[in-house]
């Protein structure tokens, strides 16, 4: 169960990302967070694993506080939440099994990770995890010379290293093209459902929502607006997440 | 004026800011909010009113007799500066768009006016002194590289006397000459010994003949040795002045300030006057050429490569912190892979800086072919001295064009097509010729300059002394009259041969440009020309110019002003004919489809795209140059290097101090100024 109580963000430029946000999330859900640009989505997501620092709030997982955890507590618990990134954040100029490996640096010691030394075990799981997302014949080619959604399947990939128990994914499919964002949210679905693993990804596009989210929240100018199952959301309430001004959209 | 015809005035805010201008310029500026113009106004303003003063009871620069009252018609300008300031506050207020160009003009009035004066500017000596020139000239045309005998005598030969020989078949009397052996190498008898010996090639006491390199290869190797030791050096060195690194660690924004200004500071301080202070310690000889060009260096590039850390993307740093990994394995994960390219396309520009450097850094430090170059013109020897910059010449452009390509090559970064499984790096025969190859130049350069790093625990008794003197300086206003008035020479100097240069470079510069010299055969032949006279003068530093020009136009500031306006015209010249050579052709397709001439389409189509990337670079060579300037007095052209030298000969450590500290501040504040100011205009 993850908690998330009364989070606020302002940066040092005095910009409020998050105004008082709370909810949860229970063990195995697929939560899509939406809303738009601009509207907090990301600085909520960075603030679960604390790459960006809450000013005010708590935030508890399985009644640990998170907010309150020190370096070392913080790595160890962000080693068991995956991350995927909407410009996939891969080391470009490394390998695809370098980049997976990185993955698994939360568990190994420090001086062999420095050396480049991963254990026997480690280099097969990245290879299964490499299989499980179709890439297991690119596995020593550079990251650059993949496509973008064969790039975000190694994002997936290095995620699965850490044998998350959450994964947070921030626009997963916002820099892809449109027919490639299933291949990638079928992925994440199948954790979800065959693994269990708590997802919480941000989305643009609706139709994503209703296809693959149990629950969603919306968050406009940094406060939650909506909080409810995916069908709830009709036309009243769309209008009143992205403005008056939008229209519907599609992908399919 | 009764009150009430003042205050409705008064109320007006565009009055009222003009008025608070015409007080304290910058002012009415500082009052609309406009923080850099009103710095810029007011601190101009200071400035001209300093320097105007300066000049008049110094050097009597522009002084008039008006009335009885003796004073400068630089005070006009000064004026004129004055009124556009309180012009541009009103337009700033009044919500108008307001033009640099008087107070510009008036600036720059004053300034060429100073600079003319204080560097001691006589053009027409390179008319009336001209045949003194020709005779270096005509030396420098034919260096002292062989020679002949003649009625079993040897007498110099060069390239007429050459083709003479070739002519009549003759070649078996010419050979190398001493001169030739001195700067490249020659091939001696000697006995043989050491590690000869010992691998069983000689016996001992065996005569051998072996090659006994030149001033060239020991210049070389000092490049070589000091691009290694300050790549080692500057490498760690560079996290700490990386903000994005330090600001993950506690403490570590003050750790970067201290790290940053302690860079800004060393590199303010050229390589051939940190050898100046570096000879106190060791001595004379290669150690303190190695030792003034690796610090240096190290400054430079830490100050490169801390650059390119910040520079990084951000995501993978992201990402890999994400999975829970510590900072070391953030840095060697996310960071190290990305900044791989860039240190070494860095280090070899610095391969290539040093190189030019460690032509130089003899002419005090006593070693390499700078020692040898001192020594000829002490001398008179211009054939020699010829011989010597001919051969400066050909190492420098192969050692540009090398490090050019290889550069190219590693930005380019092409990822290699290998779907294999990476064997380790220590089965890999080529990884082990590499590291091979490199220890053995690293051991062939130690022993070519004969190094001993014992001398760095052996410092001269006068060492402690400096390091007192340096830290009590001496600032009386005696001492400090002497030093500001030389370093406002430097800076003058430096802005005269960037304007000379530059002028020059601009003509030059459109036929140095591929694009616009690809038409004909004879406009390509002109490109190919322009191009390699640039790169063969780019190929000297300037101290070596001014040793030609001091010949010419005698010893001072001017042949200081000449040395450098040669290094100017070709850098600059290389910089422009690059920046004609990268504008998009769109806009000039657009505006000639508008039915505009050739003449309006340069001006509307071509003009706007150079001379933003012109004015920025010549600020950057105006940079540079303040940077040489402080130098080119080792070689007689004047400004503050010849007051140091003079200072530390004198063992006057703590006036000499005082020089230095100017001009770190100098050349620190005009780093910053310049890089401030090409900001604003790209």
């Amino acid at each position: 169960m993850l908690k998330v109580q009364h989070l606020v963000k302002i940066y040092p430029n005095g910009t409020q990302a998050l105004r008082d946000v709370s909810f949860e999330v229970a063990d195995g859900e697929f939560l899509a967070i939406i809303g738009l640009s601009g509207s907090g989505k990301s600085t909520l997501l960075r603030c679960i694993n604390r790459l960006i620092e809450p000013t005010a709030g708590r935030i508890l997982w399985d009644d640990i506080d998170i907010t309150a955890a020190s370096g070392a507590e913080m790595r160890k618990i962000r080693r068991q939440i995956g991350m995927i990134f909407q410009q996939f954040n891969l080391v470009k100029r490394s390998s695809v099994m370098t980049n997976v490996l990185s993955g698994r640096l939360g568990y190994v010691g420090t001086v062999p990770s420095l050396l480049g030394h991963f254990s026997r075990e480690d280099r097969a799981r990245a290879l299964a995890n490499l299989a499980q997302v179709g890439l297991e014949d690119k596995a020593y080619v550079r990251a650059d010379a993949l496509s973008g959604g064969q790039q975000q399947r190694v994002g997936i990939a290095r995620a699965l290293m850490q044998n998350p128990r959450l994964i947070l994914a921030d626009e997963p499919v916002a820099s892809l093209d449109p027919v490639l964002a299933h291949s990638i949210l079928k992925y994440l679905e199948q954790l979800n459902k065959e693994r269990g693993i708590t997802v919480l990804c941000s989305l643009h596009f609706l139709d994503l929502v209703h296809r693959y989210a149990t629950r969603a929240i919306a968050l406009k100018d940094g406060q939650v607006v909506f909080a409810g199952l995916p069908h709830e959301i009709d036309d009243a309430q769309f209008k009143a997440i992205y403005g008056q001004e939008a229209e519907r959209v599609s992908i399919t | 004026m009764p009150p009430t015809t003042l205050v409705p005035f008064f109320r007006s805010p565009t009055a009222r800011t003009a008025a608070l201008s015409a007080l304290i310029p910058g002012s009415g500026q500082l009052y609309q909010r406009r923080y850099w113009r009103a710095a810029l106004a007011f601190l101009t303003t200071a400035l001209l009113l300093f320097l105007v003063n300066w000049g008049l009871v110094n050097f009597k620069i522009g002084q008039v007799t008006v009335g009885g009252i003796t004073t400068s018609w630089l005070w006009l300008a000064v004026a004129g500066f004055w009124a556009w300031n309180v012009w541009d506050a009103w337009a700033v207020a009044a919500g108008r768009r307001s033009s640099a160009g008087v107070g510009v003009l008036c600036a720059a009035v004053v300034l060429y006016v100073l600079a003319w004066n204080v560097t001691d500017v006589r053009i027409e000596r390179l008319i009336t002194r001209f045949a003194d020139f020709r005779k270096v000239a005509v030396d420098i045309v034919n260096p002292d590289l062989f020679s002949i005998a003649v009625d079993g005598e040897k007498q110099t030969c060069s390239w007429g006397c050459l083709l003479n020989a070739v002519r009549a078949g003759n070649l078996a009397a010419i050979a190398p000459s001493e001169n030739f052996g001195d700067i490249l190498g020659r091939f001696k008898p000697v006995e043989a010994g050491g590690l000869w010996v010992r691998l069983g090639l000689a016996q001992p006491g065996q005569t051998i003949t072996t090659f006994i390199p030149g001033k060239l290869f020991e210049t070389i190797a000092l490049g070589l040795l000091a691009t290694i030791f300050s790549i080692i050096v500057a490498v760690p060195l560079s996290f700490f002045a990386a903000h994005n690194i330090m600001s993950r660690v506690w403490g570590g924004a003050a750790i970067y300030y201290v790290m940053r200004t302690f860079l800004n500071v060393v590199r303010a301080v050229d390589t051939v006057i940190w050898a100046l202070l570096i000879i106190v310690w060791v001595g004379l000889g290669n150690m303190a050429g190695i030792i003034a060009l690796t610090i240096h260096s190290v400054a430079a590039l830490g100050k490169l490569y801390s650059e390119e850390i910040e520079h990084i993307d951000p995501g993978p740093v992201e990402a890999v912190t994400a999975t829970g990994a510590n900072l070391f394995q953030v840095i060697r994960y996310a960071v190290i892979p990305q900044i791989v390219p860039p240190f070494l396309a860095y280090s070899l520009l610095r391969w290539d800086i040093n190189m030019r450097a460690a032509t130089v850094v003899g002419f005090v430090a006593g070693g390499g072919i700078g020692f040898f170059v001192v020594e000829t013109i002490r001398l008179g020897a211009y054939p020699q001295y010829a011989a010597a910059l001919w051969g400066i010449a050909v190492v420098i452009i192969a050692v540009d064009a090398i490090s050019a390509r290889w550069r190219e090559r590693i930005l380019s970064d092409q990822s290699p097509a290998e779907v294999q499984a990476p064997r380790p790096w220590y089965t890999s025969l080529r990884t082990w010729s590499y590291i091979f190859l490199g220890a053995a130049l690293f051991a062939g350069s130690w022993l070519l300059l004969k190094l001993d790093a014992r001398v760095l625990l052996e410092p001269a008794p006068t060492f402690g002394r400096l390091v007192r003197d340096f830290v009590t300086i001496d600032l009386s206003p005696a001492v400090l009259d002497i030093v500001v008035k030389e370093i406002l020479v430097t800076i003058f100097q430096a802005l005269l041969a960037t304007t000379f240069g530059g002028l020059a470079a601009i003509p030059f510069s459109f036929l140095a440009a591929k694009n616009l010299t690809g038409r004909s055969r004879l406009l390509r032949w002109i490109y190919y020309a322009t191009r390699g006279l640039f790169n063969v003068l780019r190929s000297i530093e300037a101290l070596l110019y001014v040793a030609i020009f001091v010949f010419w136009v005698g010893i001072g500031p001017f042949a200081g002003v000449l040395g450098l306006a040669v290094t100017a015209f070709a850098l600059l010249g290389k910089l422009f004919s690059e920046a004609i050579e990268n504008i998009d052709a769109g806009p000039l397709e657009a505006v000639t489809a508008t039915g505009a001439n050739r003449l309006q389409a340069i001006r509307y189509a071509i003009l706007p795209q150079i001379v933003p990337p012109f004015v920025s670079y010549a600020i950057y060579q105006w940079d540079i140059n303040i940077r040489m300037a402080t130098i080119i007095g080792f070689a007689g052209g004047g400004g503050i290097g010849l007051r140091l030298n003079n200072y530390f000969g004198m063992l006057q450590y703590h006036k000499a101090g005082t020089v230095v500290l100017f001009i770190v501040a100098v050349v620190a504040l005009m780093d910053f100024a310049s890089a401030k100011l090409r900001e604003k205009l790209v």
